[in-house]
């Protein structure tokens, strides 16, 4: 692993139980704080340095994680390890959403790219994108969604809650992966039915995932107004996401060269020059009245006062963004709704990279209870050939396969083939076991 | 101007007037060639060949002259454009006023007549003083539509491309020349390459137009058209001109000539550089989506809509050829040709304030037109909706986009600039028209004065009572006629190099 800061050590926290890992840094003083923490071999050095790479051992190792602050060096370091070790894989970290997209189309030699701010950017639209969810992750390019719904307490709904499954009228392409009530984890069999009150996961395409968040969110419109205060690159990729959901979106630079710029990038976009801390201007525009607020500056700090100032300005939801794994709960402490770190989203995804390179991706739901796999069905699993529906019920739930990039939400008479990629549901002890039978 | 030349060593003068007398010098000495076609033309007719071979002769002698006594001390930059482009659009009419005079024309006896004539050409303006076109030589009648022709690309275009020596020079006078408001967006690699392709397309529609009008001719569609007509009107529609050699202008022609000339007159008021990625590099999507384009088409719709009411509920035509004497005469003022096929002097309020107001509107920048242009009033158009915006939200950074693509807030201010002074400049020229009326005792009424003004400044050609369509300037003084003389000037150059001149910072190292 190239880079011992908050990324680095929030992936080796998750893996160096499992495997050895090897951390390269230029900065001493926080190989020293690492090797106290975690039982991981150090190396000071420059992760951009041939020379450096092989003395740690790269021929060896069978991952590098590249997770500097800077994409240069990740970059440069990934390259010079596939020319050394053409067997290792590699993860790489960028900040710049261009190498993002140059890697998606194949022209750079990485096995795994990963960009903190479009990350973010992803999860924060998931939360804003479909109101009443309190989670989602997306799969296979958004082709199938995963959300988490609170069904309210209050709703009044005939056609899903409260009815058994098997009669509810539950929207086209789209499954109840789960039912939590209180402590309880129910599989949802045709004779459970959902009530007020309960939690429940939903695995569906994009368009079923919005007909839940209608049923769900009775009554309420759908988000068309989110004011971002930081026209960082994170504050702009967020920007970015929710304008192609068509959502519209202010945002508010203090920097006026930046918003300039931004504002000549995002046509779509309302740009203000202004410091997101200043009362008259937020009474002035309104702040108040934006269905959410996403704080994106720079500092905690200052995203803390700013959150703090629109929420007695009237804003009712508001997402801030945290640079310091403490932040997190000095935020939900302060009232803020949602706080997201986007370095510990990196490293998660990176996490779930190291598990299996076979598992695209990878959503932890309710804490760790449970876990979302997205495995590529070798040719000889023994439940190849076989239908839905008389594969064994053991907890798990294939939730959609992906057939030649089209999504398919399967039924009873579907059946599973071999190169399919199947996203599964499963309680997180029988991972392994699932891995193992596909 | 060797007199001139001697200032270059004067300490403190941060302008290098030997590159700019250079320039315009080197621009003579091969003006001095453009004279052997009218001069072939009056061999071809048997008409007085010395005017021409001895106003070109004295051109280019003065032109190698010049180019011998002056030298470039700092080089031609982006200053010495400015100049360069000032003093380029002054002499060379100066020059092709010459065969007036040596050919002894009666109607421009006068050299401020004789002047202003040649100003007129070369600037592609199309006013006139002759009050009896018919009675000139063909050779002198071509000579007329020529220098529209060679003005309405622009001499300095073809400088550009022509010139050897001029590299980084090349970019800031065609910048002033044709790019309108915004940044030059070159064609190729080079400026030189862009201005000559410009050309050659400039050339090749010419030559299209010739085509055109001369088979109709041929085929009997239209029993005026000659070749030397078609040749002359190929010339004076693409340069947007409006020197006709008939008193009657196009009246003397069929309808489908007018509507030919419709054609390309509309064509010639695009963006030449547009132009150019539609015909040759088949940029058609880009074409069709360009807002300048799209609202130059709209205001020419919108001007025929207006004057087609004012035909038909005046009762003073119907059916197609209302709808031509509207469209053409939309056409032709706004895109400031000045070309005419019915007398609108004649026609009521309606059809003079519409077609004043398209004087101001004027062609696309980058096309061979003039007055404000359309990109301007675009512009300006963004910046007015921007500032009611930032009314009500004072933070808003709301960025100006022409097609897409943002424009610079430098650029904006000098649109505003631009049309600031060009309505100053229109108003002085206006007020100073009936201050020498009054005078001098000549009868205008003040909105004959102010379409004098708007038409000479837009470089339109006729406007309203005794100076419209089938009319003359004759009736002006020599003070007024140098006064719209110095407007051609200005709406070719765009004010801006000349009111620049005038500036104590341009001057300083």
């Amino acid at each position: 692993m190239i880079g011992a800061g908050q990324v680095g050590s929030t992936v080796v926290e998750a893996l160096h139980g499992e495997h050895d890992v090897t951390v390269l840094d230029v900065d001493p003083g926080r190989l020293s704080a690492f090797s106290y923490r975690y039982d991981v071999v150090t190396v000071e050095g420059n992760g951009a340095s041939r020379k450096t790479l092989r003395e740690a051992g790269i021929q060896e190792a069978d991952l590098l994680i590249a997770c500097t602050s800077r994409d240069e060096i990740n970059i440069v370091a990934s390259m010079f390890t596939k020319k050394l070790s053409p067997e290792t894989q590699t993860i790489v970290r960028t900040t710049n959403i261009e190498y993002l997209e140059i890697w998606r189309e194949r022209e750079l030699d990485i096995d795994f790219m990963v960009s903190s701010e479009l990350e973010a950017a992803n999860a924060i639209a998931g939360i804003i994108g479909i109101p009443a969810a309190r989670q989602t992750d997306v799969f296979a390019d958004g082709k199938v969604q995963m959300v988490e719904f609170e069904v309210p307490r209050d709703l009044q709904e005939e056609m899903v809650v409260g009815r058994e499954l098997r009669d509810a009228t539950i929207p086209p392409d789209s499954k109840v992966a789960s039912i939590i009530r209180g402590d309880r984890m129910l599989v949802p069999r045709g004779n459970e039915s959902i009530l007020p009150g309960d939690r429940i996961i939903v695995i569906g395409s994009p368009e079923a995932a919005r007909a839940w968040s209608r049923i769900m969110a009775r009554g309420a419109r759908p988000v068309d107004d989110v004011v971002i205060f930081g026209a960082g690159q994170t504050g702009v990729a967020v920007a970015g996401v929710l304008l192609e959901q068509g959502i519209g979106v202010r945002l508010i630079e203090m920097r006026q060269e930046r918003a300039r710029e931004v504002a000549e990038a995002l046509p779509k976009a309302r740009i203000f020059h202004a410091t997101g801390i200043d009362p008259d201007f937020l009474e002035r525009e309104r702040i108040g009245q934006a269905e959410a607020g996403i704080f994106a500056m720079r500092e905690d700090s200052k995203n803390l006062y700013a959150a703090t100032l629109s929420r007695v300005h009237g804003l009712r939801f508001s997402i801030a963004l945290v640079h310091e794994p403490i932040s997190e709960e000095v935020f939900e402490r302060a009232g803020i709704d949602v706080a997201v770190n986007p370095r510990s989203v990196t490293a998660e995804e990176m996490v779930r990279f190291a598990h299996d390179p076979r598992i695209r991706q990878l959503a932890m739901l309710e804490g760790d209870r449970f876990e979302v796999l997205d495995i590529t069905v070798r040719p000889d699993s023994e439940l190849c050939g076989k239908a839905f529906r008389d594969l064994p019920m053991t907890g798990s739930l294939i939730g959609a396969i992906i057939r030649d990039g089209a999504a398919i939400f399967p039924h009873g008479n579907d059946t599973l083939e071999p190169g399919d990629r199947a996203i599964i549901f499963t309680e997180s002890s029988r991972v392994a076991q699932v891995e193992r039978v596909l | 101007m060797v007199a001139v030349a001697g200032k270059r060593g004067r300490l403190g003068l941060g302008v290098d007037v030997g590159a700019a007398l250079n320039f315009v010098s080197s621009v003579l000495k091969y003006l001095g060639g453009a004279f052997l076609f009218p001069a072939a033309i009056a061999l071809g007719y048997g008409e007085p060949v010395w005017p021409f071979l001895a106003a070109g002769a004295l051109t280019a002698f003065t032109g190698v002259v010049g180019e011998r006594v002056t030298s470039a001390r700092l080089g031609l930059g982006p200053r010495e454009g400015f100049l360069a482009v000032a003093l380029t659009w002054l002499a060379v009419p100066a020059f092709g006023s010459l065969p007036y005079l040596f050919a002894g024309v009666d109607q421009l006896a006068n050299p401020v007549n004789a002047y202003f004539e040649a100003v007129s050409g070369f600037t592609a303006t199309g006013a006139t003083v002759l009050t009896d076109i018919e009675a000139l030589d063909r050779s002198i009648l071509m000579w007329r539509q020529f220098s529209h022709w060679l003005g309405g690309m622009g001499i300095i275009v073809l400088a550009v491309a022509v010139l050897p020596r001029l590299r980084v020079g090349g970019r800031q006078l065609l910048q002033s020349e044709l790019a309108g408001p915004t940044e030059l967006e070159r064609l190729t690699a080079t400026i030189r390459e862009t201005a000559r392709r410009l050309w050659v397309l400039y050339v090749a529609l010419t030559a299209v137009a010739v085509v055109v009008l001369a088979s109709l001719g041929w085929s009997g569609a239209d029993e005026e058209m000659s070749l030397f007509d078609a040749v002359a009107h190929a010339f004076s529609a693409l340069a947007l001109g409006g020197f006709s050699t008939r008193a009657q202008s196009i009246a003397a022609f069929a309808p489908v000539t007018q509507w030919v000339l419709i054609v390309f007159m509309v064509l010639a008021g695009i963006n030449f550089l547009r132009l150019y990625r539609l015909l040759v590099q088949r940029h058609v999507r880009a074409f069709a989506r360009d807002e300048e384009l799209r609202l130059y088409v709209a205001l020419l719709l919108g001007g025929s809509a207006l004057l087609l009411l004012e035909l038909l509920v005046g009762g003073l035509a119907s059916g197609e050829e209302a709808v031509r004497e509207a469209v053409f005469h939309a056409v032709a003022i706004m895109t400031t040709t000045g070309f005419a096929v019915a007398d609108y002097t004649e026609w009521s309020a309606l059809a003079a304030m519409t077609l004043l107001v398209l004087m101001f509107v004027g062609a696309s920048a980058g096309s061979t037109g003039g007055s404000i242009k359309v990109v301007r009033h675009l512009l300006i158009g963004k910046v007015l909706r921007r500032e009611l915006e930032q009314t009500v939200h004072r933070e808003a950074i709301v960025p100006i986009r022409l097609s897409g693509t943002a424009v610079d807030e430098r650029a904006l201010r000098s649109v505003v600039a631009f049309v600031v002074l060009y309505l100053g400049v229109f108003a002085l020229g206006a007020v100073g028209l009936v201050v020498d009326a009054r005078r001098g005792d000549v009868e205008i009424t003040a909105f004959e004065a102010i379409g004098a003004a708007a038409a000479c400044l837009g470089n339109v050609g006729p406007a309203f009572g005794f100076a419209g369509p089938f009319g003359s300037y004759e009736p002006l003084s020599n003070l007024s006629t140098g006064i719209l003389t110095a407007l051609m000037w200005l709406g070719r150059v765009e004010i801006i190099p000349v009111a620049v001149l005038l500036t104590r910072s341009y001057w300083r190292a």
